[in-house]
């Protein structure tokens, strides 16, 4: 009897992880620490540093936040899911959207002047992006600029850098026919 | 790398000793930052004004944590109590991280280096990531890269000098027809001289003879080019080859398979087809392009000017229009590889298609991918129809202007032009045809010579390149006996990033140790450095008490048995594979092993015995059996070091069993390191290496350490938990 009560208690334990945990956005209480890094208070429980991820974070901004903690072995626990981030408090929302603007942070592509290939497996895109102009240089460019779908641009520039465009369809005349030739 | 680069506004760089300009904060705006270091603070400035201050002291450590857009400069007092000093955007991680270890050398010794050593990994010219090479590949002096190319034609130059005589020759009598056919339209076709029978028919076996000598030349000189060209092909592969093999690992590591092979066969025959065909080619049609202009000016120059005059605009234009119809082109080349790579997805996962019942999505996908590929295709064809006629047209429009004014001077309609035969004009003709070949292969000369230049870069600078783990002049060829010992070792697969830290440990000659602690912790990276496949980075690595950098690598490597998790079969029979460490080993010798290691009796069951093909195409031996072939192969070995590193772990726990009797065997009376998820099978191990961290966290044996209820503790526990989880889902794996 004892022992399929211990069974109960990790089968129950084995479901709890493996199930997935909307958070209720009423409980949730996210604040920053000293260190500019955002902590939770959340079912009486208090989660330090916790990792926020975007689940999709080409398709939405705001929907879909994992919200996880490494414990002290550093293993990954997710704490649960935000499914919409405009259910959380107007405060709670720019904390999270700040943060994760930070994180994902992405400047998107408004302009295409020229692209440039140099037959070497180099292209040099010369963008007007929302932080600025710039030539940016990417390599094994049939993989780092694609179309993720049939809107949606993504580059991914030799340092590191990534650039996006939500839709080419709404990029002026010169800049699609300037992209269309390699993508 | 230069980490003094800008001063805050209002601030001289004289002030600093380090200085990098950051630009992103607060809300990931766009921000014109300075992070400015002085001997003992950081000081954070946005637009010129201090925003923030830190004693080195202040944090622990400082490292660089790179999130998924941006990157960010932290100090740490442990994982829970860290601050964010400043961001930035991706290209300048390199510069921040080899910061954050200058910082923290300065941490631990008390000195602030005030010179980085680390090398700037980009191309000082060109500003490209040098992404493992040595030298820029693209902006290798060109000169130098084929200057060492031809040099490689050496062994062969009288054979190439032979290929290369008979393509002058041929040329020279591809020159030699069309004054014959002159002689033959002005001296008996145009006045119907027939009475001379006896020149018109030496004419007409001398045009015979050209083409027989013609037929001839091309035949030696076809004989003698491949001749040049396999040879120089197996060169150039077989020292790729062997220079690759010899590499240390983080050269290697730096490079794909898929590049090493690329090098190996597809730069190599880039090389051995541009080197035989065009480097000839080259000799040949620039020596014709020479002949034929200066027979064309001999003959009229005049009209030779009106031919050429043309040719340097036009090459401008036709030059545009070819890079108009490469875009198309590489354009339908990117479509036509997507469908590819849909069908073979599709394909090869058509089971998972049919069990989801997503047939009709696939065609979908699938008819997508075609159309997109047959529209691509079309426009470039059209594009190329297009341009094709028209660049032709402009290539050759002075032939037009050849003609027009040559029926003129005929017709003696131009004195200033002189006078011109029909003859003539058929031979002025002739050769101006003969002159738009090479220029229309020189044309394309750029392309291809950039592209052959990458290539040849590339393979030289596998051949020139010095591995970085090599043997020194005086290293020794050691008998060891295994007594190992990591003095203050340090190491880390990129500097800004250590793996180990200060780890000082002995392991005692015959006796097994085990190195645990969670995933990427640095386990497989001591042994990496057991087994020398990289060098510390600080302190040192001694067997025997000599400093393995004073071993020679074959000595080391030959006294060291390695069982991984997977074990690699190379193509050949089972005993190819046992005996590939010991090839001279009798046969009696590999049976002793084989049932040491109790995989004769499987062995034994296979359709051809030991002569069984295993590997790629061979017969397919499961989990168990690859790994009992391992250990036969380390048994016949005889090492006096054995690494274990996860040998069991891929297996169940039956398997396990049997094959830890062979493991046994193979380790008595060793120095035996073994790295094993699955902590039981280190449990009776006589000491423990605990590493947390990448430092040593705490060291001695299962029942010491299980007492002490630090790291080694939790782990286990950690372990029992998921285990018995694992029981009641019923994993039959994981039944303890």
């Amino acid at each position: 009897m004892e022992q399929k009560t211990e069974k109960n208690v990790l089968e129950d334990e084995r479901f709890e992880i493996d199930r997935l945990e909307i958070l209720d956005c009423s409980k949730l209480r996210f604040y920053k620490d000293e260190g500019n890094f955002i902590s939770l208070e959340y079912n009486g429980e208090t989660y330090f540093n916790v990792r926020l991820t975007r689940l999709v974070p080409f398709y939405s901004k705001t929907t879909y936040i994992s919200v996880a903690y490494d414990n002290k072995d550093n293993e990954f626990k997710e704490i649960g899911v935000i499914k919409d981030m405009a259910e959380l408090s107007e405060d709670q929302f720019k904390m999270l959207d700040e943060y994760l603007e930070y994180k994902y942070y992405m400047p998107e592509i408004t302009k295409i002047y020229s692209i440039k290939d140099n037959s070497r497996g180099f292209i040099f895109v010369d963008i007007e992006t929302t932080s600025g102009r710039k030539t940016i240089c990417i390599r094994d460019w049939y993989s780092n600029f694609r179309m993720l779908t049939e809107k949606m641009l993504y580059a991914l520039d030799v340092d590191g850098n990534k650039y996006f465009c939500p839709d080419v369809e709404k990029l002026d005349k010169k800049s699609i026919a300037t992209l269309e030739i390699f993508v | 790398m230069n980490l003094l680069l800008s001063a805050p506004k209002g601030h001289e760089l004289s002030e600093y000793v380090y200085s990098l300009p950051f630009n992103l904060y607060g809300k990931a705006k766009k921000v014109d930052g300075t992070l400015s270091v002085t001997h003992s603070e950081i000081i954070v400035y946005i637009d010129g004004e201090e925003i923030d201050r830190f004693g080195f002291s202040d944090y622990e450590e400082y490292a660089c944590e790179q999130l998924v857009g941006c990157s960010m400069m932290v100090g740490k007092i442990d994982d829970r109590d860290k601050k964010c000093i400043c961001a930035f955007t991706q290209d300048s991680f390199i510069a921040f991280a080899e910061l954050c270890k200058i910082i923290n050398h300065c941490l631990t010794t008390g000195h602030l280096v005030e010179e980085s050593d680390i090398d700037e990994p980009k191309c000082p010219k060109c500003g490209l990531p040098l992404d493992g090479y040595t030298e820029c590949p693209y902006c290798a002096s060109k000169v130098k890269t084929f200057a060492k190319l031809f040099g490689r034609l050496k062994p062969y130059k009288g054979v190439f000098a032979i290929a290369i005589g008979c393509t002058i020759l041929g040329e020279l009598l591809n020159v030699l027809s069309p004054q014959i056919n002159k002689v033959l339209i002005d001296d008996y076709v145009i006045p119907h001289n027939m009475s001379h029978w006896l020149g018109f028919g030496l004419l007409c076996a001398a045009m015979f003879g050209i083409i027989i000598l013609n037929t001839l030349i091309n035949w030696v000189n076809m004989k003698c080019s491949y001749y040049v060209s396999l040879n120089l092909g197996q060169d150039l592969r077989q020292d790729v080859f062997d220079k690759t093999l010899e590499l240390s690992m983080s050269s290697i590591s730096k490079k794909t398979a898929g590049d090493l092979i690329n090098r190996v066969s597809n730069d190599a025959n880039k090389l051995q087809s541009f080197l035989t065909d065009n480097g000839k080619n080259a000799i040949v049609r620039i020596f014709s392009l020479i002949i034929v202009a200066v027979m064309l000016f001999v003959m009229n120059w005049k009209l030779a000017l009106l031919a050429i005059v043309p040719i340097p605009l036009v090459v401008l234009i036709i030059k545009r229009a070819y890079n108009v119809i490469h875009m198309y082109y590489g354009r339908s080349w990117r479509f036509s590889n997507n469908h590819s790579k849909l069908l073979h997805d599709a394909l090869d996962g058509i089971r998972v298609v049919k069990t989801c019942g997503t047939e009709e999505a696939e065609i979908e996908k699938y008819r997508v991918a075609s159309e997109n590929w047959a529209k691509a295709a079309s426009k470039a064809e059209i594009v190329w129809n297009l341009i094709w006629p028209f660049s032709d047209f402009l290539m050759t429009v002075g032939n037009y202007f050849v003609l027009y004014f040559g029926s003129l001077m005929i017709l003696s309609k131009i004195p200033a032009f002189g006078e011109m035969t029909l003859g003539e004009l058929t031979l002025f003709t002739s050769y101006i045809g003969m002159l738009y070949n090479p220029l229309r292969w020189l044309m394309q000369l750029p392309r291809q010579l950039a592209d052959v230049s990458i290539s040849a870069s590339k393979v030289f600078e596998i051949l020139e390149e010095n591995t970085d783990v090599r043997d020194d002049a005086d290293c020794v060829d050691l008998d060891i006996k295994g007594n190992i010992k990591f003095n203050g070792v340090y190491f880390g697969y990129k500097v800004y990033n250590p793996v180990l830290k200060d780890i000082t440990c002995d392991f005692e000659q015959g006796k097994m140790y085990g190195i645990v602690g969670h995933s990427g912790v640095g386990k497989s990276t001591m042994i990496n450095l057991i087994l020398r496949l990289y060098d510390v980075t600080q302190g040192s690595v001694t067997i025997d008490g000599v400093d393995i950098r004073k071993i020679s690598q074959q000595s080391l490597r030959s006294q060291v048995g390695v069982v991984l998790q997977e074990t690699y079969l190379f193509e050949g029979t089972v005993l190819e594979n046992i005996t590939y460490a010991k090839p001279n080993a009798t046969f009696e010798e590999v049976i002793q092993a084989a049932k040491i290691a109790h995989c004769h009796e499987f062995i034994t069951k296979l359709p051809d015995g030991y002569n069984t093909r295993v590997g790629n195409k061979g017969y397919t031996l499961s989990g168990g059996e690859r790994q009992r072939v391992a250990i036969a192969r380390a048994i016949l070995h005889n090492p006096k070091i054995i690494i274990l590193d996860e040998a069991t772990a891929s297996l169940d726990t039956e398997t396990e069993r049997q094959i830890q009797e062979g493991l046994n065997e193979l380790c008595k009376g060793r120095t035996t390191i073994a790295i094993a998820h699955r902590l039981s099978t280190l449990s009776h191990a006589d000491k423990l290496i605990v590493l947390d961290k990448g430092r040593m966290a705490e060291t001695g044996t299962h029942e010491e350490l299980m007492k002490k209820k630090g790291v080694y503790y939790e782990l286990v526990m950690a372990q029992r938990k998921t285990t018995k989880m694992r029981e009641v889902t019923g994993n039959p794996n994981y039944v303890h």
